[in-house]
């Protein structure tokens, strides 16, 4: 079923716009034109992930060479720097099998709709 | 369940030793079981003097009466305040540890020891030593010294010849110019105050790898002592029980370097002997290492896989001085936590003081793993198969 949270010009740049629906916390990022809703729940420590960064990581590279990548398509969580991939919810790289739960959303004339 | 007494007591035979013209010559106990003992110690008496005959006139010249290398302040607490056994004093008199026929009988004999590493404490003393060309020369002059003067002696001696880490380049040429003798495997790489993970030690990987050589690190008895030695955490020591306890933070120090600085991608073939710093923390260090990459990968991005893997994979760590947790059973746990199966290989350590036989050592053992840690790990490992 299909919530609408907000306006999409609530969603500060990078960060997330965070409501609760039904009782759980969601987190809903906009970059580059595009909308991700996410359950606001690391699955490590439980930590709440939507307080994270929006951001890039560092590409599998050769020793002592840093290649940044992946801009805007990176969750990274403010307690421990797990990073997962904001549209799947997969863990980067194989550090952990462990996923954030993602949600279908959609925008319609500005307004977010998070399907939970 | 097997029991391990038992299994090696089966294996126990009473041998009788003829020469060619059939005198008996000794009548003893021997061990069938395979063994391969990693880390033993030969000594050269008078230090420099004693590799007269494998220095240049030049720098026999330069050193001009200086003939002793340097011992660490802290001494152990034992007669003579020596770390070698006294009762290792060859027939013959001099240290123990300095006739290859005297240590062939009361070490390679006694326990049927099919091959054994030398690695030379007193070559690593050349750390403490700020000036890059003695301490070439000196490190030549050891590996000189014991291939012709050990390994030529006995088959059963195999050597981790020495670098000199001051002039890492100077140390790639030695290894490329020794490396290829027969009964040399492996590298042994006294430390300088440099983790090893910084690039400075590279040729020497790059050396190492090329001949297939693993790098033995191991304690050089100057650690904590001098201004160009490895720095133990915290502060100085004050004590020999504290320095001898301390070992351990320097292998777990440098092995975390090795892995986070990308040595073994860049050094996919290279392997690293841990010898002589304990093994008990391995679990601790896999785990760190782990937990923090899980949370940092991004400061390591050249890292393919887990850590602990590229530990898993390049490093092996010797048995000796085997570890007496409250319970016998801890040991196990840990053997399995460190994957003994394929880290862990016995040593003696002969002929220092904490010395460790296989007729004392991990008699808890199952047949299969007793057999990984006294002979395939290492078998393995320095190619001796």
């Amino acid at each position: 079923m299909a919530y609408c949270i907000g306006e999409i010009g609530e969603v500060p740049k990078g960060k997330a716009l965070i409501k609760e629906v039904n009782g759980i916390s969601v987190g809903v990022f906009y970059e580059d034109g595009k909308a991700y809703a996410v359950r606001n729940l690391c699955p490590h420590k439980q930590a709440p992930i939507c307080k994270g960064s929006l951001c890039g990581t560092m590409l599998p590279s050769q020793p002592e060479e840093f290649v940044f990548g992946l801009e805007g398509k990176v969750l990274k969580c403010p307690w421990h720097g797990w990073e997962f991939d904001i549209q799947s919810g997969d863990a980067l790289f194989g550090i952990s099998q462990r996923k954030v739960k993602t949600y279908p959303v959609e925008i319609k004339d500005g307004m977010i709709y998070v399907d939970l | 369940m097997k029991d391990s007494f038992l299994l090696v007591s089966k294996c126990i035979l009473s041998t009788i030793y003829f020469k060619e013209d059939m005198e008996v010559i000794k009548m003893t106990e021997k061990n069938l079981e395979k063994i391969i003992d990693a880390d033993i110690h030969p000594w050269i008496n008078g230090d420099i003097e004693g590799l007269k005959p494998y220095l240049s006139k030049a720098m026999w010249a330069h050193f001009d009466g200086r003939m002793r290398l340097p011992d660490h302040p802290l001494r152990p607490p034992l007669e003579k305040s020596t770390s070698i056994r006294l009762d290792t004093i060859p027939p013959g008199g001099g240290a123990g540890g300095s006739d290859p026929v005297y240590m062939a009988e009361d070490l390679l004999d006694r326990y049927n020891i099919e091959h054994a590493i030398l690695s030379s404490v007193q070559a690593g003393k050349l750390v403490s030593y700020p000036n890059p060309i003695e301490a070439t020369a000196l490190a030549s002059a050891f590996n000189d010294y014991f291939l012709n003067e050990w390994l030529t002696v006995d088959s059963r001696y195999k050597l981790a010849m020495c670098v000199a880490v001051h002039d890492p380049l100077k140390a790639a040429e030695e290894i490329r110019r020794v490396g290829k003798e027969k009964g040399v495997v492996a590298v042994f790489m006294p430390l300088f105050n440099i983790l090893m993970g910084n690039s400075y030690y590279y040729p020497i990987y790059e050396a190492a790898q090329e001949l297939g050589l693993p790098i033995l690190i191991h304690p050089t008895g100057t650690e904590g002592g001098f201004s160009t030695s490895v720095a133990m955490a915290g502060g100085v020591p004050r004590s020999y029980i504290e320095r001898h306890t301390d070992f351990p933070q320097v292998a777990y120090g440098n092995l975390v370097s090795m892995v986070f600085e990308g040595v073994f991608v860049r050094f996919p073939k290279l392997k690293v002997l841990v010898a002589e710093f304990g093994y008990s923390w391995v679990p601790s260090v896999m785990w760190r290492m782990d937990q923090n990459w899980r949370n940092f990968r991004r400061e390591v991005p050249w890292l393919e896989k887990e850590p602990s893997q590229y530990l898993l994979e390049h490093v092996r760590f010797t048995s000796q001085p085997a570890e007496e947790p409250e319970k016998s059973k801890y040991l196990t746990q840990i053997f399995e936590m460190m994957h003994a199966d394929k880290t862990l290989i016995f040593s003696t350590d002969y002929p220092h003081w904490d010395n460790d036989f296989p007729d004392n050592t991990f008699r808890h053992l199952d047949e299969d793993l007793r057999r990984k840690i006294f002979y395939d790990n290492a078998a393995e490992l320095f190619n001796l198969k």
